[in-house]
């Protein structure tokens, strides 16, 4: 927990009313373990960036105070990251608790906002269950979940590679989720999941070798498809060592359910040639979307990923939220974001669900070039085709949250 | 007289903490503090060294959640049904492992806490696993309102209180008087006619239920608990809290509960490398002062007043740490 950014001037003097004369952002995440690398401190970053950049476009009375940026690393573990936010919403005031990768501590983060009537703009944790059952007056999904990644990526590797699968998944919400999701959308586009394994999360081993072992025993059985969970640090390893059993030159192919550039960029384009996957965004997308990477990495060195941008989107939406309602009392917030549909770099044909809380918008069906394909640092992605917004998230009439009953 | 002032001084700390403090970290001091004295029933009055203690800690603590969390338990039942679990579980455990003694002992308990572990991170249908049981609502017994952090400090405080005055009854009656018998050398208090393994098992079981009511407390101040409660870091933890306050003292190890909890709070303000900090104090703490803070202070003032004929009750003599 520490401050990490304290802008604007003294409170109380605009047209916005503030509860606690300022504006305080808390950002969790994890800043040392497995995800480090595809949000952590860049996410923070992101948010920081943010708040600048408000205060640049709107002068420094924007929301009538200053905007105080937080920070704690949650370690992956859900009682540390709930503690934390308990903690962020009583002692620091705490208006939005911001980003939260992991879905098991997500979803501890969701049920203390609904508890302590305060936000959570969720932008990392990918589960569900956060806009189903788990869903909460208080609760926001930027970004992307499960039923997006799963239905671009289960159907289309589905048809296109191949229809019989082994599911390998981290076992925590997450992973559950996805293993749930991805066979819902393999076994709609006629495929069928052969069979799944639960690996450990985090796995201290790093060690994946079992289950390639196995992935290969299945080969006779007609499986040709390795559908692998892990996320971050988990799935460079998985990968690493799938490339080292050499199961692609044995008919199996693998097949990724959350990818992020910069797993791209740690484990190289030739490891992952010709992967098919889903995303929210790419920092090359278009020229918008290229326009602010550029500044991003002229700060942070390193090109966003996708949760990184989307916690820039959700930060700067809730600020507007906040002029756009002269207030910080987060049940007018909560109104004002309500159906509000927008865009920006992130977020394109936006529609914030009032049904579920889920921030819908065009999702990407993208492919890893081939290492003679790439021009420059970084790029290593073409987008195949969109996913419109209506499709790319889960139909409101299979949804379970309660607020849309 | 002077005792009796530092009672009511005490007392007045502990209901005042919630306006200095916050209220969520004071309500864990509260656990922490009945979690450590009870667990020196074991380790400072009895000579029992655990290292498993959080399968009860966290056992209590599954136990309090689920009930509250699926069938509306309201406090303080649920608390007290953490206790119940947690003293039933320690009857088969406990009795297998106080058969053995010093490190054989430790490492039979820290397999007992491992199995635990594992057994709550794999019956995920009951216990969540990895994701742990959230969300777990705060209902009182009549109505009362808890739900504020501060209202929940006060209700947790006369439950607190009575364990630690139960704990400190324990090793204060005749039995505890023979179970530090049994600390100094159990072989004689065996010939001395006393059923020692019998005397060992029931002390096991009343800390073990204690530490359970502790993690009762601690999760209904959560409203969630996951795998870090039955984790062997949190059986550590307490064996630090009781040997940095100082075992096989009265005050000890709330004193060592308080201290290492504030500690932790008030530096990962701007590192989250506390450990290292309280790591270093607990070290320095073993090497210089090996009676811990309240047993090094317990000495001094014992050697200031030893001119005169001492005033001290017998009991408080025996119960000053063992020097051997």
């Amino acid at each position: 927990m520490r401050t990490t950014a304290l802008l604007g001037p003294a409170a109380g003097q605009g047209a916005v009313q503030l509860m606690h004369g300022k504006v305080v952002l808390a950002v969790i995440n994890d800043q040392s373990g497995v995800y480090a690398d595809i949000g952590g401190k860049h996410g923070v970053e992101a948010v920081k960036m943010a708040v600048e950049d408000f205060v640049k476009k709107y002068g420094p009375n924007a929301v009538g105070g200053p905007i105080e940026v937080l920070s704690a690393d949650h370690q992956n573990k859900p009682d540390v990251g709930a503690s934390k936010a308990a903690e962020f919403y009583d002692r620091n005031n705490a208006n939005a608790v911001i980003d939260v990768p992991t879905s098991s501590v997500g979803i501890a983060i969701a049920h203390v906002a609904a508890q302590k009537h305060r936000l959570f703009l969720n932008v990392g944790a990918a589960t569900k269950a956060l806009t189903n059952e788990d869903c909460n007056k208080y609760t926001f999904h930027w970004a992307y979940d499960t039923y997006m990644l799963a239905h671009g990526t289960g159907t289309e590797v589905t048809k296109r590679i191949g229809k019989k699968w082994y599911v390998v998944y981290p076992n925590y919400a997450y992973g559950q989720d996805m293993n749930r999701s991805f066979s819902a959308a393999i076994e709609k586009a006629g495929g069928k999941v052969m069979l799944s394994d639960a690996t450990p999360f985090p796995n201290e081993t790093e060690d994946f070798s079992t289950f390639l072992i196995k992935a290969r025993t299945l080969r006779p059985g007609g499986v040709t498809v390795l559908g692998a969970m892990q996320a971050g640090q988990d799935l460079t390893n998985l990968v690493k060592q799938f490339n080292e059993f050499g199961l692609r030159q044995q008919g199996i192919n693998l097949a990724i359910g959350l990818l992020f550039i910069s797993d791209i960029h740690s484990l190289t384009p030739a490891a992952l040639e010709g992967t098919i996957y889903t995303t929210a965004w790419e920092w090359n997308l278009d020229k918008q979307a290229r326009e602010w990477s550029d500044r991003f990495f002229a700060r942070d060195k390193t090109r966003p990923s996708f949760t990184v941008a989307g916690n820039y989107s959700a930060t700067w939406q809730y600020l507007e939220a906040v002029r756009r309602t002269g207030t910080d009392d987060p049940d007018k917030i909560v109104a004002a974001l309500e159906g509000y549909k927008f865009n920006d770099f992130f977020v394109r044909n936006g529609e914030v669900r009032k049904q579920d809380h889920a921030v819908i918008h065009d999702a990407y069906l993208a492919q890893v070039k081939a290492p003679g394909d790439v021009k420059e640092p970084w790029d290593y992605v073409r987008i195949l085709n969109t996913i419109p917004a209506n499709e790319a998230f889960q139909p409101l009439s299979e949804n379970t949250c309660h607020m849309a009953r | 007289m002077a005792r009796r002032i530092g009672w009511a001084a005490l007392l007045a700390a502990g209901l005042l903490l919630p306006m200095r403090v916050y209220p969520v970290l004071a309500a864990d001091i509260l656990a922490w503090a009945l979690f450590a004295t009870a667990f020196d029933i074991m380790l400072g009055y009895t000579g029992l060294l655990s290292f498993g203690q959080a399968a009860f800690f966290g056992g209590g603590a599954y136990t309090a959640g689920l009930l509250t969390q699926r069938l509306g338990v309201p406090y303080p039942l649920n608390a007290l049904a953490a206790a119940l679990a947690a003293g039933l579980l320690a009857l088969p455990l406990m009795g297998l492992a106080i058969r053995r003694r010093g490190i054989y002992l430790a490492m039979i308990t820290l397999a007992f806490g491992q199995m635990v572990f594992y057994v709550v991170n794999e019956w995920r249908s009951l216990t969540g696993g990895e994701n742990g049981v959230q969300g777990i609502p705060r209902p009182a017994l009549g109505g009362v309102d808890i739900s504020s952090s501060t209202a929940y400090y006060y209700a947790a405080f006369p439950l607190a209180v009575l364990g630690l005055l139960l704990c400190w009854r324990i090793v204060r009656s005749p039995f505890g008087r023979v179970l530090l018998a049994i600390r100094e050398n159990d072989v004689r208090t065996e010939t001395l006619g006393y059923a020692v393994h019998r005397y060992k098992l029931l002390a096991a079981v009343l800390s073990c239920a204690l530490s359970g009511l502790a993690g009762g407390i601690w999760v209904i101040n959560h409203g969630f608990v996951a795998l870090d409660a039955v984790h062997w870091t949190t059986s550590g933890l307490v064996v630090i809290m009781v040997l940095l306050g100082g075992m096989g003292t009265r005050l000890g190890p709330l004193v060592g509960a308080a201290l290492v909890l504030l500690l932790r709070d008030f530096i990962s303000t701007w590192t989250d490398a506390w450990g290292v900090v309280t790591g270093t104090i607990f070290i320095l703490v073993i090497l210089i002062f090996r009676q811990g803070i309240v047993g090094t202070i317990e000495r001094l003032l014992e050697a200031r007043t030893r001119p005169a004929p001492a005033p001290a009750p017998a009991v408080e003599e025996v119960a000053s740490p063992h020097r051997s």
